[in-house]
C-alpha cells in the first residue's frame, strides 16, 4: 500500500525543486557569468517541455523518461501558471540562452526565463502546501465513459 | 541592513536550527540504538545533507548581500529546501524507532536477502520504519530519490544512497511476524519503483507501460483524462504486481497473511471486496490472481489438505464473476468500467509475464516444502523450535508455510495437549500460544540464517585452506 496524499504532494514538490535547479542555473549564469550549471539544466528542461508540447500521451508511454511536466502533478501545475503560449516562449527563451550565452543580450532573457520559472516554482510549493484534489472538470470527464 | 535581507537572515537561521536538530537527532539515535546497516546508511546521508545545507545556507546569505534582487528567489529556495526536509523528516522519526530490539529482525533479514536475488536489485536495502498508522506502506522513495538527486546540485556534499527502499510496518505489529509477512507485498512496490524508472527501462516494464497506454487510450482522448486514468490503472498495476511477487518469493503463506490483514481492516465484506477504487483493485481481483498464481505453481496442490478459513475465503473470493466487479471514484460516484476491463484484459497478463520475468521458479520451493513439512509440524506439536538436521534442514520459505499452515490447522492441538482440555476456547491462551508459535518460527529462521552464514563461511574457510596447501 502506498500513502497517496503524500506521493501526490511529492510530485508538487519534486517539480519545485526542478525549477530550483534551472533558476538557479539562470541566476549563476546572469548575476556572475557562471555557465557549468547552465547546458545541463537547461537542456533538461527543454527535453521535458519539448515532450509536453509534442507528445500525444502522458507520461510512462515513451521508452525515453524526461525530468518533469510528465505526471499529472506537474501538467496541471503548469497548465495553472503558464499559458500555452508562454510555453512556446519559454521554450524558444531557452534556445536562445544556449546559442548565444555570450551575447549581453541574453542576460535579460535569462532574468525574463527566472521569472517564468520561479512562477512555476511558486505554484508547485503551493500546491504542495495545499494539494487540492482532481479537478472536477477532468473527473467529470472521466465519470463520461461510465 | 535592508529590511529583506533581514528577513532572509531570519529564514536562513530558522533553517539552520531545523538542521542542526536533524542532524543531531541522527547522531544520537545511532549511538544509542542498533540498526538494520540500511538505517545506517539513511542516517548518514541526512548528518552529511545537514551538514551541507549549514554550508549553503551561508552562500546564500553572502548571495543575498551582493544581489539584493535576488532576495525574493532565494527565499523561495530556502522554502523549497526546507519542504524536502520536512518530508526527510517524516522519514527520521520512524526510522529511528525501527531499532532491532521493535522490529522482527530474522525476518527483515530474510526479506532482504531475498529481495537482493531478484533480477536487477542485487545491490538493494530497506530501511524499516514504525508508523502508528495501522497499515503496511511502502514509501514511495523514486521521488526522495528524485529530489535529493535535484537537491544534490545544490548541496553537493550530500548523495542519497542508491537502491534504498522504506517500508513501513504498523508499531503495533512491530514483534510479530505471520502478519509482518505483508512487508513482502511491500518490498514489491520498493522493487517495481526501483525497476520502473531506469533509465532505459526493462523491456518488460515497456511492455507492461504499452500495454496500458495502448488499451487506456483508445477510450480516452483528452491528454489530462488519460494521464489521471493512467494513474488509476498504474495504481491498481502495482498491487496486482507486488501480491503476485510476494506469493512467488514467500508462498501461500503471504495469501493467509493478506486475508488476515485484509479481514482485519474490514475490506473483504461482500460489497467491499468487488469494488475498484482509483487506488486499489478489488480484493476479489486480487484473490483471483493469488490463486490463479498459486495454482500454476502448483502451491495449491501442496497445500490441499489445509481446511482453514482463511483457504476458503481466498478460493470463495477468486471465484466471483468479474461481471460483479465495479469501479467507484469515491463512495458514491461510479467510474468507467472500461478502465476495469482494460485492467482486466490487457494490463494483468503483462503483470503476470513480468513477475515471471523478476521472481525464481518456485518448483524447488514447493517440492521442498513437501518434504519437510512433516518434520517441521511434528516439532511444533511438541513446543520446541524446529530442529536443523543435517540431512534435510528446513529453508526459510518452508519454516515459513509450514508454520502457517500448521496455525491455521493444529493450533488448538497444542494448545490441549500443554493447558488441558477447553483451553484452546480462553482468548489469553490461544494469544499466547500463538505468540509462541510465531516466536519458534522466528528464531527457526534465525538459526536457518546462521547455519547459511557458517555454511558459506566454512566454504570460503577451506577454499582458501586448500589454496595455501597448494
Amino acid at each position: 500500500m502506498t500513502p497517496m496524499d503524500l506521493q501526490d504532494r511529492a510530485e508538487y514538490l519534486s517539480l519545485a525543486l526542478f525549477a530550483q535547479k534551472v533558476v538557479n542555473a539562470l541566476m549563476d549564469y546572469a548575476d556572475e557569468n557562471k555557465t557549468a550549471k547552465l547546458k545541463p539544466s537547461l537542456e533538461e528542461a527543454l527535453d521535458s517541455l519539448d515532450s509536453l508540447l509534442n507528445a500525444k500521451r502522458p507520461s510512462g508511454t515513451s521508452r525515453r523518461r524526461v525530468a518533469a511536466f510528465s505526471s499529472y502533478e506537474h501538467l496541471r501545475t503548469v497548465e495553472e501558471v503558464w499559458t500555452a503560449n508562454q510555453r512556446v516562449k519559454a521554450i524558444r527563451m531557452m534556445r536562445l540562452v544556449l546559442r548565444a550565452p555570450r551575447n549581453p543580450k541574453t542576460k535579460a532573457v535569462a532574468n525574463e526565463l527566472i521569472g517564468l520559472f520561479s512562477e512555476l516554482q511558486n505554484q508547485a510549493l503551493w500546491n504542495f502546501e495545499q494539494p487540492k484534489p482532481v479537478s472536477p472538470r477532468i473527473m467529470q470527464r472521466l465519470c463520461q465513459m461510465v | 541592513m535592508p529590511d529583506g535581507l533581514r528577513d532572509l537572515l531570519h529564514d536562513a537561521a530558522v533553517l539552520h536550527s531545523f538542521v542542526d536538530f536533524i542532524g543531531e537527532y541522527c547522531k544520537e539515535q545511532e549511538r544509542s540504538q542498533t540498526y538494520i546497516d540500511a538505517s545506517g546508511l539513511f542516517f548518514k546521508y541526512v548528518e552529511e545533507l545537514t551538514a551541507g545545507i549549514k554550508l549553503e545556507l551561508r552562500n546564500e546569505v553572502d548571495r543575498a548581500a551582493r544581489f539584493p534582487n535576488r532576495l525574493p528567489v532565494l527565499r523561495r529556495n530556502m522554502l523549497t529546501l526546507k519542504y524536502y526536509l520536512r518530508l526527510l523528516h517524516t522519514l527520521i522519526k520512524p526510522a529511528a524507532d525501527a531499532h532491532t530490539l521493535t522490529i522482527p529482525g530474522p525476518l527483515i533479514d530474510l526479506a532482504g536477502k531475498q529481495l537482493r536475488g531478484v533480477k536487477g536489485m542485487s545491490s538493494s536495502k530497506i530501511v524499516i520504519l514504525l508508523t502508528p498508522e495501522f497499515m503496511y506502506f511502502q514509501r514511495p522513495h523514486t521521488h526522495v530519490k528524485e529530489q535529493a538527486r535535484l537537491v544534490e546540485t545544490f548541496v553537493p556534499q550530500a548523495t542519497f544512497p542508491p537502491k534504498l527502499g522504506f517500508i513501513e510496518l504498523p508499531y503495533s505489529q512491530g514483534p510479530s511476524f505471520f502478519t509482518n509477512l505483508a512487508v513482502y507485498h511491500e518490498i514489491g512496490h520498493f522493487v517495481y519503483e526501483e525497476l520502473s524508472s531506469l533509465n532505459p527501462p526493462y523491456p518488460d516494464f515497456v511492455a507492461l507501460r504499452s500495454a496500458t497506454t495502448g488499451s487506456l487510450s483508445r477510450i480516452f482522448r483528452d491528454r489530462q483524462v488519460l494521464a489521471l486514468a493512467v494513474k488509476i490503472v498504474q495504481n491498481w498495476t502495482q498491487e496486482i504486481f507486488c501480491d503476485l511477487f510476494a506469493i512467488r518469493l514467500l508462498g501461500p503463506a503471504f495469501s493467509f497473511a493478506l486475508v488476515e490483514i485484509l479481514s482485519m481492516l474490514g475490506f473483504l465484506s461482500s460489497k467491499l471486496s468487488v469494488k475498484f477504487n482509483p487506488t486499489h483493485p478489488a480484493s476479489a481481483c486480487r484473490f483471483a490472481e493469488h490463486v490463479n498464481m498459486l495454482t500454476a505453481d502448483s502451491w495449491m496442490e501442496a497445500i490441499k489438505d489445509i481446511k482453514s478459513e482463511q483457504k476458503k475465503l481466498l478460493e470463495a473470493f477468486a471465484m466471483i464473476p468479474r461481471s460483479r466487479y465495479n469501479f467507484y471514484l469515491d463512495d458514491t460516484t461510479r467510474g468507467p468500467q472500461a478502465l476495469v476491463n482494460a485492467f482486466l484484459d490487457s494490463v494483468i497478463p503483462a503483470i503476470r509475464k513480468l513477475v515471471h520475468e523478476l521472481t525464481p521458479e518456485s518448483n524447488f520451493a514447493v517440492r521442498r516444502f513437501g518434504r519437510v513439512r512433516h518434520d517441521i509440524e511434528e516439532c511444533l506439536k511438541v513446543g520446541v523450535v524446529p530442529i536443523m538436521q543435517h540431512s534435510n534442514s528446513p529453508d526459510p520459505v518452508s519454516l515459513i508455510n509450514s508454520a502457517f499452515c500448521f496455525y491455521l490447522t493444529s493450533l488448538p492441538e497444542v494448545i490441549t495437549n500443554f493447558e488441558g482440555p477447553g483451553a484452546d476456547r480462553d482468548v489469553d491462551i490461544y494469544s499466547k500460544w500463538t505468540r509462541r508459535l510465531e516466536m519458534w518460527t522466528m528464531k527457526a529462521i534465525e538459526d536457518s540464517q546462521i547455519q547459511d552464514r557458517y555454511r558459506r563461511l566454512k566454504r570460503t574457510v577451506s577454499w582458501s585452506f586448500q589454496k595455501k596447501k597448494s
